[in-house]
């Protein structure tokens, strides 16, 4: 099935063959993959997918390699938790969260994007795959190389998470600490990128990277019997992601997957201390400003967002808004999803459910509608965020004498053993 | 010569200077645009830059002194 016609700019929209090309020579837009959606209209149905690997991989035809996966055969397909607690708490009455603190093999969603690159650029004959990276991706690519057997390269600003840099480095990849913002790695790894023949799965590869998240969308869809919810929150970094569950969510609608239309609303979740996407929802300004990240959600901590723009328009060509959450909003989202729902994500995660709190509040998502949270990383890597803020509970001798006044000094009130 | 694909986002108070004459007549860079977007409030403009290192190196602080942002044209990729 001949699926991808190439790569087109998203600006000016002028075709390239489908290589290893990011940027449009003539207006310096971003390129993105196209599809030739008719020859998949009839074939690719929901029973087809339905009949694939329980992986993102069932939604193949959708995604832009030619051959058979090389890595990350089990990636995807994370829960769709029905939140029933989280509802509760947020006075809402249909949420859910999309899982991907589970995601395989390195527990964030760039996982999808790392198994779609790193097959990409295997097909492409490269043997060096690389990455600027603000944790997650870090991650993800060092783990997905170690499986492709493939030597890897991946830069990281030297101050990130202790338990990024461990859940990098244990893979075994070339860990490049540049001191410096995430901002400074970036510029760095386009110039490493001009000189190399290697495969940088977020910028000279980033076309076929990008289309990976999309399976984001498609897995929501699917999960919640072939239909659109109301609305999604999406954290937003370079803000790729909430474009592509939309451009997802759009092509199940094309290719008529879904029950009824696709009238879901995207908003976005930024932290206070870096949210220039959010401004400009906010602002009405199609122009994303620039800023410096002061936030302790680093995997969302990218001052000039690359795709800002597609992100501004995804939200609100779907009539959907933003909102920021501030470092103490982010902390509490962290509990409240843990302590309502037994999740554990990362500080992305607080910042979603934060900011969903705030678009609740102010009614732009009713409290009779669906949501669906969008969390997209594991809290065990971003302990540091939290750690301050937890204690333990009780500490005693161990004597049940001292358990038995711990517990009543500090007010805790059990069911004694039934006598009988 | 080398080149430069960058984005410059201008506040409202230089949207209608003649930022980019200014630049090609102070320095020896050479200009192209590719792109741009301008609102009521603020102005963001994609173009290529080429000239000698130290030439682009002053020009761009040049710019950056005026209190226009220079970021690359890409955009940072998360």
């Amino acid at each position: 099935m001949v699926k991808v016609k190439g790569l087109k700019c998203r600006e000016c929209s002028r075709p390239y063959p489908p290589a290893p090309l990011h940027v449009c020579e003539f207006c310096f837009g971003p390129l993105e993959v196209d599809y030739d959606y008719e020859s998949l209209r009839g074939t690719l149905t929901r029973r087809s997918i339905e009949a694939g690997p329980p992986s993102i991989w069932r939604y193949r035809a959708l995604l832009p390699i030619d051959g058979e996966p090389a890595v990350g055969v089990h990636c995807g397909m994370t829960p769709l938790v029905k939140a029933r607690n989280l509802a509760r708490a947020l006075g809402m009455r249909e949420v859910y969260v999309k899982n991907d603190t589970v995601n395989h093999p390195s527990f964030s969603f760039k996982d999808r994007v790392v198994a779609v690159a790193i097959t990409r650029a295997l097909e492409f004959d490269f043997t060096v795959v690389a990455c600027a990276s603000t944790g997650n991706l870090a991650n993800s690519v060092a783990a997905h190389a170690a499986e492709g057997g493939l030597q890897s390269f991946v830069f990281m600003p030297a101050d990130l998470e202790q338990g990024k840099v461990i859940g990098t480095l244990i893979y075994a990849p070339n860990l490049v600490a540049v001191e410096g913002n995430y901002d400074e790695v970036n510029r760095l790894c386009s110039e490493i990128a001009d000189k190399y023949r290697w495969a940088f799965v977020n910028i000279n590869i980033r076309p076929y990277y990008a289309e990976g998240s999309k399976t984001f969308g498609y897995e929501i869809a699917e999960q919640l019997g072939w239909r659109a919810p109301r609305h999604i929150v999406v954290p937003a970094a370079g803000g790729s992601l909430v474009t592509k569950i939309w451009k997802g969510l759009k092509e199940f609608e094309r290719l008529g997957l879904l029950d009824g239309r696709c009238e879901t609303r995207m908003h976005l979740a930024q932290a206070e201390g870096c949210g220039p996407i959010v401004t400009a929802i906010k602002e009405n300004s199609e122009i994303v400003k620039p800023v410096k990240p002061k936030t302790i959600a680093k995997s969302l901590a990218i001052g000039n967002p690359a795709d800002g723009y597609y992100a501004y328009k995804a939200v609100k060509a779907s009539g959907g808004h933003g909102d920021h959450a501030s470092d103490e909003e982010i902390v509490e989202g962290m509990k409240l999803l843990a302590g309502t729902e037994g999740i554990f994500s990362e500080t992305a995660g607080g910042v979603t459910v934060a900011a969903a709190k705030r678009l609740i509040e102010q009614g732009r998502i009713p409290r009779d509608e669906s949501l669906v949270l969008c969390i997209t990383g594991n809290g065990l890597k971003t302990q540091e965020a939290v750690a301050p803020s937890l204690r333990v509970s009780l500490q005693i001798k161990p004597t049940l004498r001292s358990f038995d006044e711990a517990m009543a000094s500090h007010g805790i009130e059990v069911s004694p053993k039934d006598p009988s | 010569m080398a080149k430069r694909m960058v984005m410059l986002i201008f506040p409202e108070t230089l949207v209608t200077e003649p930022v980019i004459y200014r630049l090609s007549r102070k320095f020896k860079i050479i200009p192209n645009v590719r792109r741009a977007r301008v609102t009521e409030k603020v102005g963001e403009l994609t173009l290529e830059l080429e000239g000698e290192e130290e030439e682009l190196a002053k020009g761009i602080a040049y710019l950056n002194g005026l209190g226009i942002k220079v970021q690359p044209a890409a955009g940072e990729r998360g």
